[in-house]
């Protein structure tokens, strides 16, 4: 993959040209299914780009120090990794890539709950702290099912190499994987019934109470980036490969969309729960089926 | 399945909200401002006295009185209305509109004090000292 | 005015974030301001969203008539909501402490320690008129907007003093303290 493909893929397609505005449009689907469901009308259609405006035009408290520059920075590293992840997906297919970028690809999708759980710390806040520590302890739960899942597909299909992945038309192995990403997809993106980090009554914002302004601005757009990314994956995933560059493009935004309403229909539907039966969850139930899901993987590789 | 099939009924069965800036429409019993008719208004301040949030004010002058009401301060109770003799006071199913400056709402009346009413015929003189006209009296013995 | 600044002035009417709270209320208004945000008055139709931290809201909206106990609770969390910002006294107790009036335990009106934008009268007022005031409140925030100089503030770490303004005749049109001056 050459230096041209590569900013092309961070900044236009699936990159931020184009990953921003539907990051706005997926938030805009979420709250809206969610508000249709409930029995109510919910957001009018550009109402996450006003939001992300009205922030840009809000002052900021004063921090000083270290601590102060810090705050500042774990938004802004939210972001770009966020839009790092979406670069790489392969929704075209002709999209080039390297070995392993399925690797890099994880990693930043984990480097906004990282960015969430230090920038809690960071803010010296006690409930900062204790929204930190509750997404730590989420992150930790679900992650181990997300990256077993991820990695029995990438084991079954004999490649770390996601375009590679996109490519090879799909095992039942991959269907498994995918519904167990799928699983997880809600403790990821904070929604109900793992929306624990978020639990505004009981712990004010969480690791978000201190920000404000342009900060708070690029937190909810990392959020915004990181629905692309998480479902962008699962439809790259399920998607089968088709060599037309604008279907694959319509297909990946249509599966993504899908995804988006499954959650939605998931969030309305549930209540949220409490950090031990979360765990409980992620730990006694999903993991086993984790396990089972990578082991055959193993078994299938050694075998052949 | 059941919160499935209420997410489905809500889907299908549109929205009940009320579009901003619609609003419900509050039954006719509804207590909500305080209307005042000043051609009935005798000027006991019996209100001014039953407010239990003081949003009604009476002030005595000469010859006329002036009555106000601020919606600001008023609870909506209904002791004013309840205490009137003469019906002067009435509550409107109405709520009060949002106001940016203290005091914006509040309206005052100032009304004439009525003349007297002509005083009735003079009546015969009481009747044998046996008999005792004393209202107070005549109670306490139909009680005993 | 640019183009910068419509847009800023139509998202601040459009996008009113709040942050409620209770200075002694009774919790006749607050069980109000919540049913707003019910299906049947749904305030996120235009665009509220009534949030965790007091950083995050634009428009705080108080109810109760301020006891004694809480005054310095509420100027705290008056300075630490991020400007511009705007204040909604929520049933006629902020704004007159309706009957609790000559009460020793009270420390009120609530405009005697920070400028109030919108009053919203009732006891309690029903949601609908919550919402209303709340609109006007937004309404507010985006004529404010207007008329200042463009300002582009993106990313920009702007010093800020937080304050507890404890302004009891402050004017409602000049910003206070804790806002930027362009």
């Amino acid at each position: 993959m050459n230096l041209t493909t590569a900013l092309a893929r961070l900044l236009v397609f699936p990159g931020v040209l184009f990953a921003v505005p539907f990051a706005w449009f997926f938030l805009w689907v979420e709250r809206k299914a969610v508000a249709r469901m409930q029995g109510r009308i919910g957001p009018p259609f550009m109402q996450p780009f006003l939001d992300f405006i009205k922030l840009l035009g809000k002052d900021t408290p004063v921090r000083g120090g270290a601590g102060g520059l810090l705050m500042r920075a774990w938004p802004l590293l939210a972001v770009s990794a966020a839009a790092g992840a979406v670069g790489l997906l392969p929704v075209l297919p002709s999209s080039g890539g390297f070995e392993g970028d399925l690797i890099l690809l994880l990693a930043l999708l984990e480097v906004p709950s990282m960015c969430i759980i230090a920038a809690g710390f960071s803010s010296r806040s006690i409930f900062g702290e204790i929204g930190s520590a509750r997404e730590a302890v989420l992150s930790v739960a679900y992650n181990v099912v997300f990256l077993l899942a991820i990695v029995s597909i990438a084991a079954s299909q004999h490649t770390f190499r996601l375009e590679t992945l996109a490519q090879l038309p799909p095992s039942f192995l991959r269907y498994l994987g995918i519904a167990a990403i799928l699983v997880c997809l809600p403790a990821k993106l904070h929604l109900n019934p793992f929306s624990l980090p978020n639990a505004e009554q009981e712990i004010y914002s969480g690791p978000m109470t201190e920000y404000a302004g342009p900060e708070l601005a690029m937190w909810e757009l990392s959020h915004g980036l990181e629905w692309v990314a998480a479902t962008g994956l699962v439809a790259t995933l399920a998607a089968p490969h088709i060599s037309l560059a604008w279907l694959a493009a319509l297909l990946f935004v249509a599966l993504s969309f899908v995804v988006v309403l499954l959650l939605s229909v998931l969030a309305a539907a549930t209540a949220r729960l409490a950090i031990d039966t979360t765990v409980r969850f992620y730990w006694q139930c999903t993991l086993i089926f984790a396990v089972l899901a990578i082991s055959s993987a193993l078994f299938m590789r050694f075998r052949s | 399945m059941n919160i499935l099939t209420m997410l489905w009924k809500n889907l299908l069965g549109g929205s009940r909200t009320i579009l901003f800036p619609a609003r419900p429409k509050v039954s006719a019993r509804y207590r909500g401002l305080v209307r005042f008719d000043p051609a009935l208004c005798t000027g006991c301040a019996i209100c001014r006295f039953r407010c239990t949030a003081r949003a009604i004010e009476f002030k005595a002058g000469k010859g006329e009185f002036t009555w106000s009401y601020d919606p600001g301060h008023c609870t909506f109770c209904g002791r004013c209305v309840e205490g009137c003799k003469s019906h002067a006071i009435s509550q409107d199913p109405a709520c009060p509109p949002v106001y940016l400056n203290i005091g914006e709402l509040k309206n005052s009346y100032t009304v004439a004090r009525k003349p007297p009413a002509p005083k009735p015929a003079q009546a015969a003189p009481p009747a044998a000292s046996g008999q005792t006209a004393d209202p107070a009296t005549e109670v306490r013995n139909e009680r005993s | 005015m640019n183009l910068w600044n419509k847009l800023m002035c139509y998202s601040r009417r459009r996008s009113p974030w709040i942050f409620h709270m209770n200075s002694g209320s009774c919790n006749g208004c607050d069980i109000e301001l919540v049913a707003s945000l019910s299906p049947r008055y749904d305030a996120e139709q235009l665009g509220v969203r009534l949030e965790g931290s007091p950083r995050h809201a634009d428009i705080l909206c108080i109810t109760g008539p301020v006891t004694r106990n809480s005054v310095q609770a509420v100027k705290t969390v008056y300075g630490q909501v991020c400007g511009p910002k705007a204040v909604v006294a929520i049933g006629s107790c902020p704004a007159t402490t309706n009957v609790f009036i000559d009460s020793r335990t009270l420390d009120g009106p609530l405009d005697r320690h920070l400028p109030v934008d919108v009053f919203v009268p009732g006891c309690p007022p029903r949601p609908d008129a919550i919402l209303q005031g709340v609109a006007k409140a937004a309404q507010i925030l985006a004529d404010r907007a207007a008329n200042k100089a463009p300002v582009v503030s993106v990313l920009l770490p702007l010093a800020e003093p937080e304050c507890a303004c404890s302004c009891a005749q402050a004017d409602k049109a000049a910003a206070p303290a804790c806002e930027v001056k362009p």
